[in-house]
């Protein structure tokens, strides 16, 4: 009986729900939000890229070896073991700030779904031509010294 | 014997939280016999975890089997990383765990009962619950940074420092709480009509519960008193920070609820006491081993007993990694429990239980 | 954890020494996959302290069937009927279809060939 009364001594009273759309909820001044990212601080160790549960983070690199990072926050869970692992004080940091809803013209998950091997691909082929720079760099090398050493044995020759 | 009828609820219906399906087998009202299946939502999680994830990225993964106990889930199986990496994490971490395991604990208790009001026809009380529920969510996202997927503990310690000022509002909230249990407690053990849906229903014994191996708040309300808190002190000290065994006898939905709503004031008890004890020090121990060999551990998450098994092989990936959850235990007592109930009794008993299918399938 | 070799045809014999339903619980069976071999566990714990966690395992080929202890541990049909389905073994007396769809036909924790 003393519920029933209750119940209706609630009728009269002000919600306890917040009109969400129309006033802020509660959010706390750490919230796990999106991953920030400082170029200018970046050493390009690629550690964020290695220990991110989903995957949301991958570098890829042009053939002059410039990196390129890129993120994708409809995949990134907010858990910030990238920062953690962040070598660098301030390259990467969690911001306050939800992520936006993604919409369909950002075509996000497709996108990436494109870009993610691509990037890879890009990184790879970049070190395939490194090696081949370096192999022929050898080999240049390897003649250059084999002449000089050829030379100074048919000076020393005519000598 | 009158006629048989078999009654399938589930895998959606309107009494069901979870995606379960249960072949009731009735006559004249009374269930006589149950059958149930819970293959909806298994996700292979246990492959992708010794395939996909290096063993730090696997506490994150595992956090995803279920919602409610994400942070029981990630403890254990930062725990049984740890043993197989032999290593020893920093009192100050061991308790951060327990206190977000405690107040874990409060809202899915909260959440379960709330349930069990709605499912027993008591809408208003549902209302209420939850209301008071609300604040347990938010001091969890002012401690964790999420509401729910809790990302806490990683392997050698845990993610984030408690700060001064949100450990004073947690004291503040609790306080504000207490007189809202006190009225919870009020209504669910003496409203009369609750009761009729609720005393003498959905009934174990203690002798069954033994026989089935329930866990959890399921065999603690049989009288069977088991609670990984009381059992095991190497990995939580939860002695020191004053756990409590609770216990009834009846078996039935109501000293389900009483359990639950007992065990809520250990558990503010709980988080009182850590964060007025909370030793200095650092939060995580870093390592460079690789998993090897084999361990267990078992935890009390909100439902009952966790236990993970993990196998290394000095790679990043493991072996093997077994979970079983504690709804897992309860499918052989959950069938049990329906058998001379009424019909109509079975959704209230369904949500004392409260079952986790996440949990139970992966 | 104290683990006890044990092998199929001495299994029923040896956990039925060992249960006893006042002092343990039955927590669960579990299988690792070693490619030609597969180890199957069956797992114990005291209620008493020190609640120690007990093994019991046998490895096995996996086309053997293994014998049902639904007689000795009364809720260990949920174990088995999982071990069934996630690792595509024989249990006697278990039919497929508690963990995975009935139809699903290979076992997802296996390992590759």
């Amino acid at each position: 009986m003393k519920t029933f009364f209750k119940a209706l001594g609630n009728l009269v009273k002000k919600p306890v729900t917040t009109k969400y759309p129309f006033e802020p909820t509660f959010k706390p001044d750490d919230y796990r939000g999106l991953i920030g990212f400082e170029e200018s601080l970046c050493i390009w160790c690629r550690r964020c890229e290695a220990v991110c549960p989903p995957g949301a983070i991958v570098f890829s690199q042009d053939m002059e070896g410039k990196q390129t990072y890129h993120y994708n926050r409809a995949v990134c869970i907010y858990c910030g073991e990238c920062v953690r692992a962040c070598p660098k004080e301030g390259a990467l940091f969690q911001t306050a700030e939800p992520a936006p809803c993604a919409l369909k013209e950002e075509n996000i998950n497709n996108a990436w779904n494109k870009l993610y091997p691509e990037a890879i691909e890009s990184r790879e082929l970049y070190a395939a031509e490194k090696k081949r720079k370096a192999a022929e760099k050898a080999a240049a090398d390897k003649a250059a010294a084999a002449a000089k050493k050829e030379s100074e044995d048919n000076s020393g020759a005519t000598a | 014997m009158g006629k048989q009828y078999e009654i399938p609820v589930g895998a959606q219906h309107i009494a069901l939280l979870e995606p379960l399906h249960f072949k009731f087998t009735t006559e004249n009202e009374k269930i006589i016999n149950t059958d149930a299946n819970v293959y909806y939502v298994h996700r292979g999680i246990e492959l992708a975890c010794c395939s996909k994830f290096k063993f730090r990225q696997v506490s994150f993964v595992v956090g995803r089997v279920c919602g409610l106990c994400s942070i029981s889930h990630t403890t254990a199986y930062s725990q049984v990383a740890e043993k197989l990496l032999k290593i020893e994490i920093p009192r100050r971490a061991k308790y951060l765990r327990m206190l977000i395991i405690e107040l874990d604990r409060i809202h899915s208790h909260l959440l379960c009962l709330s349930h069990v009001a709605e499912n027993s026809g008591f809408e208003a009380l549902f209302m209420k619950t939850m209301q008071y529920r609300e604040f347990s969510m938010e001091l969890l996202e002012a401690v964790c940074g999420n509401r729910i997927q809790y990302d806490f503990s990683i392997v050698g310690g845990v993610s984030r420092d408690l700060k001064p000022q949100v450990a004073d509002s947690i004291i503040s909230r609790l306080k504000t709480f207490m007189p809202q249990l006190d009225e919870l407690m009020d209504i669910y053990k003496h409203n009369w009509t609750l009761s009729l849906k609720n005393k003498g229903v959905g009934a174990i014994t203690k002798q069954q519960a033994m026989e089935l191996n329930l866990v959890g708040p399921f065999a603690r309300a049989a009288g069977l008193a088991v609670d990984v808190r009381n059992e095991t002190e190497d990995l939580l000290p939860w002695k020191e920070v004053g756990f409590e065994m609770v216990t009834e006898t009846a078996g039935d939905v109501y000293s389900r609820n009483m359990i639950r709503l007992r065990e809520l004031y250990v558990s503010i008890r709980i988080v009182n006491n850590i964060i007025n004890g909370l030793p200095e020090g650092d939060l995580i121990t870093e390592t460079k081993a690789f998993p090897e060999g084999e361990a267990t551990v078992r935890l009390e998450a909100p439902r009952g007993e966790l236990f993970y098994y993990a196998k290394g092989n000095k790679t990043q990936v493991l072996e093997r990694l077994k979970i079983k959850a504690p709804t897992f235990s309860n499918v052989a007592g959950m069938v049990k429990g329906f058998e001379g109930n009424e019909y109509g009794s079975a959704p209230a008993i369904i949500a004392s239980y409260d079952p986790c299918l996440s949990c139970t399938a992966r | 954890m104290i683990k006890i070799e044990t092998s199929l045809a001495n299994l029923k014999k040896d956990i039925a020494a060992f249960y006893k339903p006042e002092l343990h619980h039955f927590m669960v069976m579990n299988a690792v996959d070693m490619g030609e071999t597969m180890e199957i566990q069956w797992f114990f714990c005291d209620y008493a302290h020190p609640c120690e966690t007990t093994c019991f395992y046998t490895i096995i080929n996996p086309a053997e069937e293994i014998p049902s202890i639904r007689n000795i541990v009364v809720s260990a049909w949920v174990a088995e009927a999982e071990l069934v389905d996630l690792m595509n073994i024989k249990v006697e007396n278990t039919d497929k279809g508690f963990v995975l769809e009935p139809d699903f036909e290979s076992g997802p924790l296996r390992k590759k060939k």
